[in-house]
C-alpha cells in the first residue's frame, strides 16, 4: 500500500527537474497561474524547488517508513523461525540425537537462519518497491525519448542472462561454505567438551592438524566465491557504465537536432542514476532469492526427520493421572545397536510395588526402563501404565507422572537450588506483581511473543509446583529437598559448599547476625579452652597474625570485590597511593627481592619437572626467568635500564603473599611487624573509610567479601600446628550444630553454582542431585537405573532408604547385580534383549 | 626462627650430615615447621605415614603398643629424624610418638621427601649410608642378645 504511495512521488520528483529548468528557467509568458495564484519567474522557481524539496522528503520518509517495517517484519520472521528450529529439535525422538549433535545444530539455528529472515523482510517490499520504481522511472525516460529508453535497457538482456549463470556456481559454493562451517563447529564444540581427553592422551596435535585442515578447506571455498563474486562485480559495473556513453550519444545528438530538450536530457540522466540503484537491488534480489531457498533448505532438511515428534506431545498441558500397573504387552524396540534391543518383552508391575530390573549393560535393562518412562517408543507391541498407551501421552503427562533418573545424568549450568527443583518447574504458576511501568514492558514483551508465535510464559513467574511436591511453600520445599538430601547422604556435601559460599548479608539479616553470635561464642571458646586456643589466630587489630598474608595483616580487611585476587592489589589505585605515602612501597619491593633471590638460589638447580617447585614456591617454573632479569636489575642498582612499574607490582605482589609462619624466610622482623600494625591503622582510616573498595575486619560486623566459613571463625588456623584446620573445623561444626545453624548454612549452599554442566560437583554429588531431583517431583512412578548399585554398607542403607521414601509408589529399579535384585518385590531378569527369569 | 636457623639444626642431623647447605636449605623450606605441646600425638602406631619428623627442640617418647597397654621403649630428643621408614616404604607407624615437652618439629612430607631424593642422588646415597649404619647396629645388637641368651 505504501509501496504503490511512492510511485507517483517519484514520478514527480523526476519530472520537477525537468519543469525547473525548461520552464522556470528557460521559460518566458510570466507570470503564470498555480492554483489561482500568479508567480513571476523568480518566485515560481523558488516555489518549484521548494516543492522539490518536500517530495524529497516525502519520498526519504517513506523509504524510512518501508525499511523500518520490512526490517521489523524479517526480524520477527526470523525469531519465529528460529523457535519453530529449537522446537524441532526438542521433538526430535531420542534416538535421532545419536546422529547429530549440538555443534552442528546451533550455528544452524544461530547464524545460517540469520540470512534467511533478513530475506523475508526484503521477499515482500523490495520486487514491489524497487520493481515499482524502476517502472517508473523506466517510464519516464521512454516518455522523454523511447530511443534513449531503449539505450538504458540495452544491457539488461545480458546482465539479465549472464550474472545469473555465474552466480549459481557462487550459490553452490555458498552451500558448500555453509557444511563445511557446520562441520568446523562441530568440530571446535566436541574438543571444547573433550578438552581434558586431549590434554590427558597428548592429542592436541591431531586436533589441530583437524582443524588446519577444515580451515584450508574453508579459505578455499571462500577463495573461489569471492574470486567469482567480484567477476559478476565487474561485468555489472562494466554495464553500467556503458549505457551512459548511448546517453551521451544519442541524447546529445537529439538535442543538437531540435528533437529534445536539455532539461530532458538531464532528467534522463539523474533518472538513469536513480535508475542504477533498484536495478541493482533487483538483480542482488534474484540471487539472494536463489542463494537463501538454498540455504532455507540447507537448513530446514536437517530439522525434518520422519520420525518427529508431534508439536502437541511438547506443548499440551493436559493432566492424566497415570495410576495401575506398568505393562509391557509383547514390546520390541532398536536402537540402533547391538546391546540396545528389547526384543518381545511382555510384564507387569503390579502399581505400588518395587521391581528390580537385571541384566548387565548391554542386556536392554536400560532400555527397558526407558520404555517405561516414556522416553522412547517402542517399535512393536505397547507400554501401558493402568489403560494409557505411553505413546500415545504427552510430556506433560509423562514427566509429571514419571520420575527417571538414569545412569548417565545431567546437571544443567545454575545453582544447586535450580538443578534440585528443576523437576517441578512444568508451567508458570504465580505470575509475578509488576508495576505500570513493568506491566507495559510485559505488554511489548507478550505482544511480540503472539506476533511471533512463540509461547508466552514468564520466565520470571513462580514455576516451582509447590502443590507437587506435597508443600506449601519456599520455606517447606527447602525443608522437603533437605530431608531428600539426607536420605541420600548429600547434606554433609551441601553443607560444606555452603561454609565456602559467600552470603550477601543484606538479603538475610538475621542469618548474618546469627553468624555473628557463633563467631563471638567461637571466640570465647578459643580464649577459655587452651587446647584450642593454640590452634588459630584470631584478628586482632592490634597485633600480627603470623598465620595471615602480609597483604591481609598490612591492610586488615579485604577487597570488597571477592573478584580481586592479592596479584591485583598492588595495582589498585588506592593501595598505590597509601604505599607511597607510608614509604611500604620501598619495604614491600626489598622483602619480595629477597623472597625472589631466596626462591632462585633454592630453587635454581631443581628441574622443573621435579614438583617440588609447583607446591611451596611463590613462584612457579614460568615466572623464574623474569624474576631471575627482576632480581639482575635491581642488585645491579642501575637507574638505567631500571625497574619498570611492572616489574616492581610484581615484587611487592611477591611480598603481599608472604605468610610469615609458613615461609620463614627471616624477612619479618619485630621492627617490620610493629610497623605494619601502625600502618594497617593508617591505612583504615584513609583508605577503608573514604572509599568502598575495602572492608575492615571487624569482629562485630559480617564480612561478605569472605566466606561464610571465614566469618565464622574471624581468624587464621596456625599453619604452625599440625592438623589446626581440621580440628578447628570441628569446633566450628559442633557449634554451628548447636546453635541450629547447620540448616541455614546448608541452605546457603542451596546457592553453590555448579559450573557448567555442574563440572564443579564429583560425578557422585552430580548423581546424587539428579536422584533428589527425581525424588522431589513426588511421582506415582519412580524409575532408577544403575543407580547406588554397590554392594557397600554405604549403598545398601541408600537403597533401603529409597525403598523406604517410594514405599507407596511404583519403583522401578535397574542394576546388573542379582545379590541387589534380592531386595526387591519381584525381579526380572534379562538377557540379549530377552527376558530369561521372573520372580 | 627462620630458615638458617634451621639448617643449622638440619646439619646436626646425622642423617643430612654430608649435604651441602643449599640442599638444607631447600629441604628446610619444603618442610613445614609445627609446634607440639606437651603430651600431644606426633603419630600413632599402625596409621599410615606420611610424613618425617626432623626434631628441632624438645623429645619425644616411642611408645609401641603392647598387651599391657602402650609402653616407652625410647625417647628420641633434639637432631634426629624418626618416621622416615614409613615414608619411604609403605608400612604402617611401627610406634606411636608423643611430645615429652614442648616441641619444635619439621615435618617433611612423603612426597616431598621421595621427590628430592630423586631430585639429588646425594642425599639418597647419605640416606642409605645412615640406614645401613643403622641395619648394621641392628645386627650387632641382635647377635649380641643371642650370644647373651645362650652363654648363660
Amino acid at each position: 500500500m505504501v509501496t504503490v504511495l511512492t510511485y507517483p512521488v517519484v514520478y514527480f520528483l523526476l519530472e520537477l527537474p525537468k519543469l525547473i529548468v525548461n520552464d522556470a528557467v528557460q521559460g518566458d509568458n510570466f507570470p503564470r497561474n498555480v492554483f489561482g495564484f500568479d508567480f513571476d519567474q523568480i518566485p515560481y522557481l523558488v516555489l518549484l524547488c521548494c516543492t522539490f524539496l518536500g517530495l524529497v522528503v516525502v519520498s526519504n520518509g517513506l523509504k524510512f517508513y518501508l525499511n523500518v517495517y520490512k526490517g521489523r517484519l524479517g526480524e520477527r520472521m526470523l525469531r519465529r523461525l528460529r523457535f519453530e528450529l529449537f522446537q524441532r529439535v526438542l521433538r526430535f525422538r531420542l534416538p535421532h540425537f545419536r546422529k547429530v549433535s549440538s555443534g552442528e545444530i546451533i550455528p544452524m539455528i544461530t547464524s545460517e537462519v540469520e540470512d534467511v529472515g533478513g530475506y523475508i523482510g526484503e521477499a515482500f517490499a523490495l520486487p514491489a518497491y524497487q520493481g515499482g520504481m524502476l517502472i517508473v522511472q523506466l517510464g519516464f525516460i521512454f516518455m522523454q525519448d523511447p530511443l534513449l529508453g531503449l539505450a538504458a535497457v540495452s544491457s539488461y538482456p545480458i546482465q539479465g542472462y549472464v550474472i545469473p549463470m555465474l552466480q549459481k556456481k557462487v550459490i553452490l559454493l555458498s552451500r558448500k561454505r555453509v557444511k563445511n562451517v557446520r562441520v568446523i563447529a562441530d568440530k571446535v564444540g566436541e574438543s571444547i567438551t573433550g578438552v581434558a581427553e586431549i590434554h590427558a592422551n597428548d592429542a592436541a596435535a591431531w586436533h589441530s592438524a583437524d582443524i588446519s585442515d577444515r580451515l584450508y578447506e574453508n579459505f578455499k571455498i571462500r577463495y573461489e566465491i569471492f574470486n567469482r563474486k567480484f567477476l559478476i562485480k565487474f561485468l555489472n559495473n562494466f554495464m553500467n557504465q556503458l549505457t551512459p556513453f548511448f546517453f551521451y550519444l544519442i541524447g546529445g545528438y537529439l538535442v543538437i537536432q531540435g528533437n529534445l530538450s536539455i532539461g530532458a536530457l538531464l532528467a534522463v540522466i539523474a533518472a538513469y542514476k536513480d535508475l542504477a540503484g533498484p536495478w541493482k537491488l533487483l538483480l542482488s534480489f534474484y540471487q539472494m532469492t536463489a542463494d537463501v531457498s538454498v540455504k532455507y533448505q540447507t537448513v530446514v532438511e536437517n530439522f525434518d526427520p520422519p520420525d518427529i515428534h508431534d508439536t502437541e506431545r511438547l506443548t499440551a498441558d493436559d493432566d492424566v493421572k497415570l495410576d495401575g500397573d506398568v505393562k509391557f504387552e509383547r514390546v520390541s524396540f532398536s536402537g540402533g545397536a547391538a546391546g540396545q534391543e528389547v526384543m518381545d518383552i511382555s510384564l507387569t508391575v503390579p502399581a505400588g510395588s518395587s521391581s528390580a530390573i537385571v541384566g548387565p549393560d548391554g542386556s536392554g535393562r536400560s532400555e527397558v526402563l526407558q520404555l517405561a518412562a516414556g522416553l522412547v517408543s517402542a517399535s512393536s507391541g505397547k507400554v501401558l501404565i493402568g489403560d494409557h498407551d505411553l505413546d500415545k501421552l504427552t510430556d506433560s503427562t509423562l514427566g509429571r507422572e514419571i520420575a527417571y533418573v538414569g545412569g548417565a545424568v545431567h546437571v544443567w549450568t545454575g545453582t544447586i537450588r535450580d538443578n534440585l527443583y528443576y523437576g517441578l518447574r512444568h508451567r508458570p504458576l504465580v505470575p509475578p506483581e509488576r508495576s505500570a511501568e513493568e506491566k507495559k514492558k510485559y505488554k511489548r514483551r507478550v505482544n511480540e511473543a503472539n506476533q511471533t508465535k512463540n509461547p508466552v510464559y514468564d520466565l520470571a513467574a513462580e514455576w516451582n509446583d509447590f502443590a507437587a511436591a506435597g508443600v506449601n511453600n519456599d520455606a517447606e520445599l527447602d525443608e522437603k529437598a533437605l530431608e531428600l538430601l539426607e536420605t541420600v547422604r548429600l547434606d554433609n556435601d551441601i553443607y560444606r559448599l555452603g561454609l565456602q559460599s559467600r552470603l550477601d548479608p543484606s538479603m538475610n539479616d538475621a542469618f548474618a547476625e546469627k553468624i555473628l553470635n557463633v563467631r563471638k561464642s567461637l571466640a570465647g571458646r578459643i580464649a577459655n579452652e587452651p587446647k584450642l586456643s593454640g590452634l588459630v589466630e584470631l584478628w586482632n587489630r592490634d597485633s600480627f597474625n603470623a598465620s595471615a598474608s602480609l597483604a591481609e595483616n598490612l591492610f586488615f580487611a579485604v577487597p570488597s570485590d571477592p573478584e580481586i585476587t592479592m596479584d591485583q592489589v598492588p595495582e589498585l589505585e588506592e593501595v598505590k597511593k597509601f604505599l607511597a605515602e607510608t614509604g611500604f612501597d620501598q619495604k614491600l619491593q626489598q622483602i619480595g627481592q629477597k623472597i625472589a633471590e631466596t626462591m632462585l638460589e633454592l630453587f635454581a638447580n631443581v628441574s622443573g619437572d621435579s614438583g617440588l617447585l609447583g607446591s611451596y614456591s611463590f613462584i612457579n617454573q614460568d615466572e623464574l626467568p623474569e624474576f631471575e632479569r627482576i632480581v639482575r636489575i635491581a642488585k645491579s642498582g642501575q637507574q638505567r635500564p631500571g625497574l619498570t612499574d611492572a616489574d616492581r607490582s610484581r615484587l611487592t605482589g611477591l611480598a603481599f603473599k608472604l605468610v610469615p609462619a609458613r615461609h620463614r624466610l627471616g624477612v619479618m622482623t619485630d621492627d617490620l611487624r610493629d610497623e605494619v600494625i601502625e600502618a594497617r591503622k593508617k591505612f583504615l582510616e584513609s583508605v577503608v573509610k573514604s572509599g568502598d573498595s575495602f572492608v575492615a575486619f571487624d569482629p562485630d560486623v559480617y564480612l561478605p567479601p569472605l566466606t561464610i566459613e571465614d566469618n565464622l571463625l574471624f581468624g587464621r588456623a596456625r599453619v604452625d600446628r599440625r592438623d589446626a584446620r581440621r580440628r578447628i573445623d570441628n569446633v566450628i561444626r559442633t557449634i554451628v550444630e548447636e546453635t541450629g545453624l547447620r540448616h541455614p548454612i546448608i541452605y546457603a549452599g542451596f546457592g553453590y553454582h555448579v559450573g557448567v554442566s555442574g563440572s564443579r560437583l564429583s560425578a557422585g554429588q552430580r548423581r546424587r542431585i539428579a536422584l533428589v531431583r527425581g525424588l522431589l517431583k513426588n511421582a506415582k512412578i519412580t524409575i532408577l537405573d544403575d543407580i547406588a548399585t554397590g554392594l557397600t554398607e554405604d549403598d545398601k542403607t541408600l537403597r533401603s532408604a529409597l525403598r523406604e521414601v517410594l514405599s507407596e509408589k511404583t519403583f522401578l529399579y535397574g542394576t546388573s547385580n542379582a545379590e541387589i535384585a534380592a531386595e526387591f518385590d519381584q525381579r526380572f531378569v534379562l538377557d540379549q534383549g530377552r527376558m530369561t527369569d521372573t520372580g | 626462627m627462620t630458615l638458617e636457623t634451621e639448617v643449622e639444626a638440619l646439619r646436626k642431623v646425622p642423617l643430612f650430615h654430608g649435604i651441602d647447605e643449599t640442599k638444607l636449605r631447600l629441604l628446610a623450606f619444603i618442610s613445614e615447621r609445627t609446634e607440639y605441646t606437651s603430651g600431644e600425638r606426633l603419630c600413632s602406631q599402625g596409621e599410615e605415614g606420611d610424613c618425617a619428623f626432623i626434631i628441632l627442640a624438645g623429645s619425644a617418647d616411642v611408645l609401641v603398643d603392647t598387651p599391657e597397654g602402650e609402653k616407652q621403649v625410647a625417647q628420641v630428643s633434639e637432631n634426629s629424624i624418626v618416621g622416615e621408614i614409613a615414608i619411604l616404604c609403605d608400612v604402617p607407624r611401627t610406634a606411636t610418638l608423643v611430645a615429652a615437652n614442648d616441641m619444635d618439629v619439621l615435618t617433611v612430607s612423603k612426597d616431598d621427601f621421595l621427590k628430592l631424593l630423586k631430585e639429588f642422588p646425594d642425599i639418597s646415597l647419605e640416606v642409605m649410608r645412615t640406614l645401613a649404619l643403622r641395619l648394621e647396629r641392628t645386627t650387632r645388637d641382635l647377635a649380641d642378645a643371642r650370644r647373651g641368651a645362650s652363654g648363660d
